[in-house]
């Protein structure tokens, strides 16, 4: 069997089939849960404005609520102007709540905290959303969607509990450039669909610049690990160097531990989040 | 022996850990084929439990016969249907030895069982951690004609399916529990297996969400000579009938040899082969 070419069309989807597969998925979850709806993050990225989008076709705009959580060292008028227009093509419901006072009060409480670390205090924002996120599905008796996409999830790009944090995640087994194409194929503006992707945790943050990569080459590559594929076939299908491969490679791997439950010391004769291994259920 | 037989193909989404409910389902649905004139009526794979239910497995499963198998066996009986159903079998000689079972029940009662030869234990599938493997094809003599059992992965083999063939089997029984990413797979193996052994094949696929696995469900009756001759919905829980007519086995063999042109010293090569692979 000759091997498959790593090109572009290797991310080719039915994305009918995908968007059908994906909605039939997020209302059997919310009719199981008995839930009246979902609650997501609307950044007005292409993940939650995708998400937003699949959700509303599945249950309804009227039990999707998109929250807009700006803050005032992130804020970006035309991040909640995109948010917008998925959730008026999509006729969900959107909250705005501007999280810059409880930010500064956490900056304020921790007596460590350093305002130039930019990472730690960043995953404060997004670890922060998550809590609001919570707040309105506790509150409203909905779940939270979550939308983070396989290459993210696959280089550990998040923050632990953070935006990860979710009940479901329907969009986890879609490569970037694949949830971009998803996004045209469900009518979102393909100007919104293929503008630059950050997670907003300081300003001026791009995904590509600070995995060092573009999504298309980065997604050929995980694709290849996903299947199998070693370094240096990756590299060479690819023309690139086997040590850019191996680089996303180690990250991929050195990141598992963001998408596990924590581990515990082996003690007991069954364990949580190891041989504990019960069906996972909604009610 | 009937020359034709009606079919109704109850693929069913299951209610996981809910034996009550999915018997309840049973029920209905056997009611249903009846009114539409069945004979017998086919439930998925593990359709008593649902597929996904891992440690669980242990507190589900029965021994065959059970409280479950005669509760079936009644309602057999009340209808004068035979049914097909699949649920996990505990052994009789042990506490926690468990099989991935198919039921035969008849008007009269019990007439067979088939334990799963090729649990698959890859991707998504754990089923080695919990069930044994089973050894024997299964095919029954009964008024319907010869219907042989095989669970879902066994399609992948076609020795398992020769086997069942090679035992009397006109009419295959293939109960299932496939997740969507593996439709295409399942849509060729269920029409290669029915034509290289020139007998009908009656595949009943799960449907509906468990754990994030969608069942693509897709059952369907194939002819012997590789013809789909009725299909359900793709993905959706769907009820159909179709016939089985034996004369066209005749037929399917006059035109299709493969039995009579079976090679049994080849087999000794499979055997030898596959041992040193």
């Amino acid at each position: 069997m000759s091997q498959v070419k790593l090109t572009s069309s290797v991310l080719d989807l039915d994305f009918s089939e995908t968007e059908k597969r994906i909605c039939r998925f997020i209302k059997e979850y919310v009719e199981n849960a008995q839930a009246k709806g979902v609650v997501l993050g609307l950044s007005g990225g292409i993940d939650s404005g995708t998400t937003a989008a699949l959700s509303s076709l599945s249950v309804g705009g009227e039990h999707v609520l998109g929250l807009m959580l700006p803050e005032k060292e992130t804020f970006n008028q035309k991040d909640i102007d995109d948010a917008r227009v998925v959730a008026e093509k999509f006729k969900l419901e959107t909250q705005i709540c501007d999280m810059s006072a409880v930010l500064g009060c956490f900056y304020k409480a921790i007596p460590v905290f350093d305002p130039s670390d930019r990472l730690c205090k960043g995953n404060i924002k997004a670890r922060t959303r998550m809590i609001y996120l919570y707040y309105y599905a506790n509150k409203l008796n909905r779940i939270v969607c979550g939308s983070s996409d396989k290459s993210e999830t696959m280089m550990g790009y998040f923050t632990k509990w953070g935006d990860a944090a979710a009940d479901i995640t329907p969009i986890m087994d879609l490569y970037k450039t694949q949830v971009r194409k998803l996004a045209i194929h469900l009518g979102i503006p393909q100007e919104l669909a293929l503008k630059p992707s950050t997670p907003a945790l300081w300003p001026n943050q791009t995904a590509e610049n600070e995995l060092g990569i573009k999504y298309e080459t980065l997604d050929l590559i995980l694709y290849g690990l996903e299947r199998f594929m070693t370094t240096e076939e990756i590299a060479n299908h690819l023309s690139i160097q086997k040590s850019i491969v191996e680089k996303v490679k180690t990250r991929w791997l050195a990141n598992e531990h963001k998408r596990r439950m924590p581990i515990a010391p082996k003690i007991g004769y069954r364990t949580v989040g190891n041989d504990f291994r019960l069906p996972r259920h909604t009610y | 022996m009937k020359d034709k037989i009606k079919l109704a193909l109850a693929q069913i989404s299951s209610k996981r850990e809910n034996k009550n409910e999915n018997l309840q389902k049973i029920e209905k649905l056997t009611f249903k084929a009846k009114e539409q004139a069945a004979d017998l009526v086919i439930f998925p794979e593990l359709s008593l439990t649902g597929y996904v239910v891992r440690d669980q497995i242990y507190e589900l499963a029965e021994t065959i016969p059970g409280p479950t198998v005669e509760k079936v066996e009644a309602l057999a009986k009340k209808t004068g249907m035979h049914i097909i159903f699949g649920m996990p079998e505990l052994s009789e000689k042990t506490q926690a030895t468990v099989f991935n079972a198919a039921v035969l029940v008849g008007p009269q009662g019990l007439i067979g069982k088939y334990r799963k030869m090729y649990p698959p234990t890859h991707s998504v599938f754990e089923e080695k951690r919990y069930f044994r493997l089973g050894y024997q094809p299964a095919a029954f003599q009964t008024d319907l004609g010869n219907i042989g059992l095989c669970i879902c992965y066994d399609v992948f083999f076609p020795e398992v399916l020769r086997l069942t063939r090679l035992k009397g089997a006109q009419l295959i029984v293939c109960i299932s529990a496939s997740p969507a990413v593996r439709r295409s797979y399942f849509e060729i193996l269920t029409a290669a297996r029915a034509l290289e052994n020139t007998a009908f094949l009656a595949y009943v696929n799960l449907a509906g969400v468990e754990d994030g696995l969608q069942f693509w469900g897709g059952s369907r009756l194939v002819s012997p000579t590789g013809d789909v001759l009725a299909k359900a919905k793709y993905d959706e829980e769907d009820f159909i009938t179709c016939e089985v007519d034996y004369s066209d086995l005749r037929a399917a063999e006059t035109f299709i040899p493969t039995l009579r042109d079976l090679r049994p010293e080849l087999f000794d090569k499979l055997k030898e082969y596959s041992e040193s692979l």
